[in-house]
């Protein structure tokens, strides 16, 4: 950890001392190199060693990452956590696009745990039902449907590795360095350096998981309290979602609304101007 | 109560109710030989009890007989069946059918067992925390989906890949109706955990099977749907469909199939009794304060029990006294009327509740209100549907 604040600005490190002494920025880079390594580019080659990239860099990450509450809700997040940073970089990697979904569906059921795990119970649950549920179940159809033996070659390669790797992990790197910046309750210094953004989280956090991940979110901890910790919170979430947001939630079905009319238009034309040759073909 | 000690009563619980489940669902099976015997005229299974003993014990040891040859069999797999998939699918079964239980109560609650454990009663039930308990029991059950289809494309076999898709297109049209049938319990009680729901049936006395009978009816259909039975057990057609999406499956993993098709019966029967039938509230025996001691315990969660086994016993009548639903018939009853009436029956109890806000006492208009609803949809059905479908294509020019 760097003490940014004790140091005065002339002494303060140059960013490429920041970068290479910081364990979040070598992670970062091999989560980059790793990734290109194991997408689909054409080949296979270096794909292990891209897997393994991804294994030290997630094994630097865990060990960066504070220990923040007991070992059991910890080890719970930890193996959630991986689970799922795993399950996505399959998701993205296999060839095949129906182990594509199964592991997309993997890495929903972890998202539901962690949501789970800070006790944000109706969203775990509407995670599960919505995504796993409803949409992966469509795509699986549509992918059984669509017979993945018949694909052509370039279908299944990704394009552009090398730019989605790096765009995607400096995305994820800013986020991850700006949340933790926002939870390790060290003030944002004035004056901003390059790579400051580098020095992330801070061992002095509070000792629940799920108070840190909520004060990222900006709330206080006594609205916390009267919200997701309350006895009965998701006839709490359904009041406001049918008080104050009842406007939002009533265009959203609006909108679903004007979908599934939508839908219906196309399968009635579609049968009008083809009905007669499928039952035509149907009958031979 | 420290984190330990909450996951070590979690612990207990899970083995008690994994390990109940599981032998429940084995000895349901000779329980539905039994009615299929005594319905078809024969004997049934009545020989194994103890073994190299002339004790027979009415056959109950017949449940470890078929278990140890599902065990010993061979397990073969097919040189052509994809087989992360092929073996994934039975685990993600029974993985979702279990995984129910674990907001599904038991019982009402046991006194506190002295000073380890804490001075408050003990939940009989496995995570007493959860407030999403009933749309949790949604999410699992629409995960169940998974195996069917994932069964069906792995076994790389066109009866199979179309048997999945069968069965998992009847599984998703019907979990509307559950869900619907589902929500106007949920609107009457006003939340979502299943021992609030049967403490809301307990303290008015009036199950919700007799406040919304329209409701109880979808959900009834839609559950026997939904856990694959007959009439609507096109999943596992043996006769005409060559089984669907289990064709290829031998060994242990069909036995996990099968474990997860019984498991899911139970979970409906379960849930049945709990919406719709009280759960574990009886008049006169079962008053609903909240301080028990160990006997009302004991008889709460007997009345839960014996609850579900009726139900669970009506599933086997259905199975072995009605035939199957044709496939085109089977999709319009989902769509065409299962959903418009659950629908409906959400519209009345929410007016009816409405309007019968302020009154209290006996609900008696609202009541016959909705046991008129459900007689004015009977009838409206049975003139709109036609008694015969004719199915055949429209001939051309």
């Amino acid at each position: 950890m760097i003490a940014i604040a004790t140091i005065p600005p002339h002494e303060l490190p140059k960013w490429y001392e920041i970068v290479l002494t910081s364990p979040f920025a070598w992670a970062i880079g091999l989560v980059m190199v790793g990734l290109w390594l194991i997408l689909p580019r054409g080949n296979a080659r270096g794909r292990w060693f891209g897997a393994l990239c991804g294994i030290v860099a997630i094994g630097l990450l865990a060990w960066h990452v504070p220990r923040l509450c007991g070992w059991l809700d910890e080890s719970v997040f930890d193996g959630l956590a991986i689970t799922v940073v795993v399950a996505c970089g399959a998701t993205i990697s296999v060839r095949n696009p129906l182990y594509s979904a199964i592991w997309f569906g993997l890495a929903l059921v972890g998202t539901a745990g962690l949501f789970l795990l800070i006790g944000a119970q109706f969203l775990s649950v509407a995670t599960i039902t919505v995504y796993a549920g409803a949409i992966l179940v469509t795509v699986l159809f549509v992918i059984m449907l669509a017979q993945p033996e018949g694909h052509a070659y370039y279908d299944r390669l990704s394009w552009e590795a090398l730019l989605s790797a790096v765009t995607g992990t400096i995305l994820v790197g800013m986020m991850t360095s700006v949340i933790g910046h926002a939870t390790s309750g060290a003030p944002l210094p004035g004056e901003r350096t390059p790579g400051m953004a580098l020095e992330i989280i801070h061992p002095r956090g509070s000792d629940r998981l799920a108070s840190v991940s909520v004060a990222a979110a900006g709330i206080a901890e006594e609205d916390r309290e009267a919200g997701i910790l309350a006895e009965e919170h998701v006839a709490g979430f359904g009041r406001e979602l049918l008080g104050r947001y009842l406007i939002a939630m009533q265009v959203a079905g609006a909108l679903m609304l004007a979908a599934l009319v939508g839908a219906m238009a196309i399968v009635v034309h579609g049968r009008r101007t083809d009905g007669r040759q499928a039952i035509r073909i149907g009958n031979m | 109560m420290t984190i330990e000690h909450v996951t070590v009563e979690a612990l207990i619980k899970i083995v008690i109710l994994a390990s109940g489940v599981l032998a429940g669902a084995a000895w349901l099976v000779l329980v539905e030989r039994w009615m299929a015997a005594w319905i078809q005229m024969r004997r049934g299974p009545n020989r194994v009890g103890i073994p190299w003993t002339n004790i027979r014990l009415f056959g109950l040891g017949q449940p470890v007989a078929d278990g140890l040859k599902f065990i010993f069999k061979e397990e073969f797999d097919p040189a052509h069946v994809s087989r992360g998939i092929y073996t994934l699918a039975p685990i993600i079964m029974l993985v979702a059918a279990l995984g129910v239980f674990a907001v599904v109560p038991f019982g009402s609650m046991i006194p506190s067992l002295g000073h380890w454990m804490g001075t408050e009663p003990i939940d009989l039930m496995i995570a007493p925390g959860i407030d999403v308990g009933i749309i949790y029991v949604f999410a699992l059950s629409s995960l169940a989906v998974y195996g069917v289809i994932l069964g069906g494309w792995a076994s790389n076999n066109k009866y199979s890949l179309l048997g999945g898709l069968r069965s998992s297109a009847q599984l998703i049209a019907y979990e509307l109706p559950l869900g619907l049938g589902i929500l106007g319990v949920v609107l009457a009680t006003g939340s979502l955990r299943l021992d609030a729901i049967i403490h809301a049936q307990a303290t008015t006395g009036w199950w919700f099977v007799f406040t919304q009978p329209l409701g109880f009816v979808v959900f009834v259909v839609a559950a026997f749907a939904e856990a694959g039975r007959l009439p609507f057990d096109l999943p596992e057609c043996e006769q005409e469909l060559v089984e669907g999406y289990h064709t290829e499956y031998s060994g242990m993993k069909l036995m996990l199939f099968l474990t997860a098709e019984f498991i899911h019966m139970m979970t409906a029967s379960v849930l049945i009794a709990i919406l719709f039938l009280g759960g574990w509230h009886v008049w006169g025996m079962t008053p609903p304060e909240q301080e028990i001691g160990w006997g009302e315990a004991i008889l709460r969660v007997a009345v839960l029990f014996i609850k579900t086994f009726g139900v669970v016993l009506f599933f086997m009548l259905v199975r072995w006294t009605w035939p199957r639903f044709r496939y085109d018939q089977l999709m319009a009853l989902g769509w065409k009327v299962m959903i418009p009436l659950g629908i409906l029956n959400l519209v009345a109890v929410a007016v009816l509740g409405e309007i019968s806000r302020d009154q209290y006492g006996m609900p008696w208009g609202s009541l016959v209100a909705s046991w008129g609803l459900l007689m004015a949809s009977w009838l409206a059905v049975a003139w709109v549907a036609p008694a015969t479908t004719d199915n055949r294509p429209e001939t051309t020019d």
